[in-house]
């Protein structure tokens, strides 16, 4: 009980997670490539935008690359949490306030009937 | 222990000589801060280990004995146990770290006696917030500390955000701050003294409605202090807005001292037994898994870096907290106590981890101008040493060993994994959204550089070495996890937890 925690052990899982993403990474690519050895099929997708792809009408963002897809799987499964979420930050100060109000009153409740 | 007052006497005798140094000139100013927070180290480094060494430490202001003619404590004491200590090293430690971070960062800011004054104020607030074993005492060091930590995040006053964030924290933190006064004032109406170790005993002969009504007051006060959701919101408009250097002593520091410990000493040193401990133990898990899913999902939709590093903080208070739940909730076993050992190892690597990521963030807009994540691509190009010591604090602060989160988180998935299954669950779904958050801004830091990020390069030496010094705490601490976990964080834990001693340390049994 209570971790027995060597960190020789997680160097070896370290390793062996390296040779899994080089072997994943060498099944990618043969799994892309079709016929050909260059052009776009060679290219591996994981996620995110692709960086080499210039949009029509949107030349001048050019030279300006993001990261900001890279979760897109995981905030369009869960895009109703994350607006309710969002809607809920408001910034404003009454929020806040009636937030401080409800909770005290919420643990005053709690440690009244059972504390 | 006659060490301990200076622990005072140097930050507040450097706080207010400082705009008279300051009449020097900006070395003798910037010299000044670093010697005063240094020396504040060094004490508390000597009270740790004094305290680690030799046990629980008590310092009566203004005489040899808390008691007066009479049998009970009358006197402002200080009682510093390890957990005590193990927070003034913590508060010591980063807040010196952030001097030095100032140095460089702050150089092209105007009104910086007044900046180092507040910064040298803010670590005092939290440092008397650790040792002091009196509740109106620890009210004017949470005020103190609260007041300074306005006045920082609305630093920079050229900007709106700074002004905006700064009113609303202020307004929205004395309302807590007054819930607190409040719960104090009637914990002495109702007992007629306010030094904790006499009200443990005064509450265990005889625990009143008036008791739980303050300790409700208190609690709801000290949870939005510590950013506990759905009182965090405050934390990510003020910790994003303040200056890095300042944030990094709000999340790592502010949030944990003027919250979590006082919620912990509060709980455990002055209540303990007396009240239902199951109860309130539940009650902080409720807020425990509440926190720590909105801060991480919070974080993982942030475009913000400093933000994202704010929702996170809060994400991170949510294990914290689940820890010190699972501690009151299983009071006595020992799932409970490594519950709390890993909720107080946690506080301390959360120092570190956020310490650093909130300075890199501030080297990153220093070189930059932006905290925007759109804009930061490729930045692992031209600041390899900024991204590689991000690299760390985003590992270790997800969890990955063999970093030193890795311990901590370790034992709080497996104490409430233990305690109840659900509990572990739900820490391992926070830690899923905490992981997506910090792999974007690792994706975005290596990937393809944009052009934007090309003329940026690392920070200069007063920023790099705060980061590296952080760095190597965050690697080192990570190969010692279970040394550091039995030699400190247990017995930490195991002071906290006995009220007793904490009670006969006061009245002379200790």
């Amino acid at each position: 009980m209570f971790g027995y925690w060597d960190a020789l052990y997680f160097l070896f899982v370290f390793i062996i997670g390296l040779i899994l993403a080089y072997l994943l990474d060498r099944w990618a690519k043969r799994s892309g490539m079709g016929t050909r050895k260059t052009g776009p099929g060679a290219k591996i997708f994981i996620s995110g935008e692709d960086p080499d792809r210039v949009i029509p009408g949107f030349e001048h963002l050019e030279g300006h690359y993001t990261g900001r897809n890279v979760m897109w799987g995981l905030t369009y499964a869960l895009k109703r949490f994350f607006t309710v979420l969002r809607a809920d930050h408001t910034g404003l100060l009454t929020d806040y306030a009636s937030y401080l109000v409800i909770v005290t009153a919420f643990v005053m409740g709690v440690l009244l009937i059972w504390g | 222990m006659m060490a301990l007052p200076y622990l005072m006497i140097i930050p507040l005798f450097g706080a207010f000589s400082m705009p008279m140094v300051s009449l020097a000139g900006r070395k003798a100013r910037e010299a000044w801060a670093v010697l005063i927070s240094g020396a504040t180290l060094a004490v508390g480094s000597w009270v740790f280990y004094r305290v680690y060494e030799k046990g629980t430490v008590l310092y009566t202001l203004g005489a040899k004995s808390p008691l007066g003619q009479a049998n009970f404590p009358i006197r402002i004491v200080w009682e510093v146990d390890l957990f005590g200590a193990l927070m003034v090293l913590m508060v010591a430690f980063v807040s010196f770290m952030a001097v030095l971070y100032s140095l460089g960062y702050m150089r092209h800011d105007t009104g910086l006696d007044k900046y180092y004054t507040l910064i040298l104020i803010l670590e005092l607030g939290m440092l008397g917030i650790a040792i002091t074993g009196d509740l109106f005492n620890f009210y004017v060091f949470l005020e103190i500390m609260s007041i300074a930590s306005y006045a920082l995040v609305a630093f920079r006053n050229d900007t709106q955000e700074g002004i905006e964030a700064g009113i609303k924290y202020m307004l929205v933190g004395s309302m807590a701050s007054s819930l607190i006064l409040l719960g104090i004032a009637l914990l002495y109406g109702q007992y007629g003294t306010l030094t904790m170790g006499y009200l443990a005993l005064k509450l265990s002969q005889n625990a009143t409605v008036v008791g739980k009504v303050a300790l409700a007051l208190l609690t709801s006060g000290l949870l939005f202090k510590s950013g506990a959701s759905p009182v965090h919101m405050w934390l990510a408009d003020a910790h994003p807005a303040a200056p890095s250097s300042i944030s990094a002593m709000l999340s790592g520091l502010v949030i944990k001292i003027g919250g979590i410990y006082a919620l912990a000493r509060i709980a455990f040193s002055v209540y303990g037994i007396s009240i239902s401990v199951k109860t309130v133990g539940w009650l902080i898990i409720l807020f425990a898994c509440i926190t720590l899913i909105v801060g991480n999902a919070m974080a993982v939709i942030q475009t913000d870096m400093k933000r994202l590093l704010a929702y996170s903080s809060v994400g991170q208070i949510g294990y914290i907290l689940l820890g010190i739940g699972i501690g009151l909730a299983a009071y006595g076993s020992r799932t409970g106590e490594i519950a709390l050992a890993g909720a107080i190892y946690h506080t301390f690597n959360h120092a570190l981890m956020k310490g650093l990521l909130f300075l890199i963030a501030g080297a990153v807009i220093h070189q930059l101008g932006t905290r925007d994540l759109n804009d930061l691509s490729g930045l692992a190009k031209t600041m390899p040493k900024t991204t590689f010591a991000f690299l760390i604090g985003a590992a270790a602060i997800v969890g990955m060993p063999p970093l030193n989160g890795f311990a901590s988180k370790w034992l709080i998935y497996e104490s409430s994994a233990l305690f109840n299954p659900v509990l572990g669950a739900i820490a391992i779904i926070g830690t899923a959204f905490c992981t997506a958050a910090y792999v974007r801004v690792l994706y975005t830091f290596f990937g393809r550089p944009s052009e934007k990020v090309m003329e940026a390069k690392d920070p200069e030496k007063s920023m790099l070495w705060p980061m590296v010094i952080l760095t190597i705490a965050i690697i080192v601490m990570g190969l010692f996890p279970w040394g550091i976990s039995d030699k400190v964080m247990i017995p930490a834990a195991r002071a906290l937890e006995n009220q007793l001693a904490y009670v006969a340390t006061l009245m002379g049994g200790g």
